[in-house]
């Protein structure tokens, strides 16, 4: 059984370079604890799964996005 | 041969504005190449830290894109990390600000800004 097949969010949005500094963006592609959404659930493809990771990881750099979400340290 | 590039800085929030320019400035005499334009800065000014950096919770956030010698940066980011009033920062090739292929239409625009 295959499931139907999602559409890129980010290719439809017309975007061709993810920004790292467009934290809101990122956000839709994080977990609610902050983790990466693997493409298989958020339907991303490949080339776009692999601009989001960076972006995710640099925006993390510069504490845009949390590494771990709901975590008083 | 040169090659853009775009910084983030985080600086600590205290520091006044007059300071921060000051030290842009001295940070961004290093990397000037002759014959090249100065840097292009934008201030997003103080915002929330999604996480306390040397136990700080806010910071001064400005952004700079640049073209400069790859050979220019060591010594660049050298002077970066021994500022004390720098909290973090990020040096990146800067690929969104690219000549636009034709085709590419609006998604150049946002990576103007």
């Amino acid at each position: 059984m295959r499931r139907p097949q999602k559409t890129c969010a980010i290719c439809e949005s017309g975007v061709r370079i993810v920004d790292y500094k467009d934290e809101r963006t990122l956000s839709r592609f994080l977990t609610e604890r902050g983790k990466i959404l693997p493409s298989r659930l958020s339907g991303t493809c490949a080339r776009h799964q692999r601009q989001l990771s960076i972006a995710i990881k640099r925006a993390r750099q510069l504490a845009l996005l949390p590494y771990i979400k709901g975590f008083a340290g | 041969m040169t090659r853009p590039y775009e910084v983030v800085y985080i600086f600590d929030s205290a520091l006044e504005e007059t300071a921060i320019n000051e030290k842009l400035a001295r940070f961004h005499a290093l990397i000037q190449q002759p014959g090249t334009e100065p840097p292009q800065v934008s201030h997003w000014g103080k915002r929330s830290l999604a996480y306390p950096i040397k136990k700080r919770e806010t910071g001064y956030y400005v952004v700079a894109q640049f073209e400069t010698d790859p050979k220019a940066l060591p010594e660049f980011e050298r002077a970066i990390r021994l500022d004390d009033g720098v909290l973090r920062f990020l040096v990146v090739v800067n690929e969104g600000a690219q000549p636009a292929p034709v085709t590419a239409g609006k998604s150049e625009e946002e990576d103007e800004e």
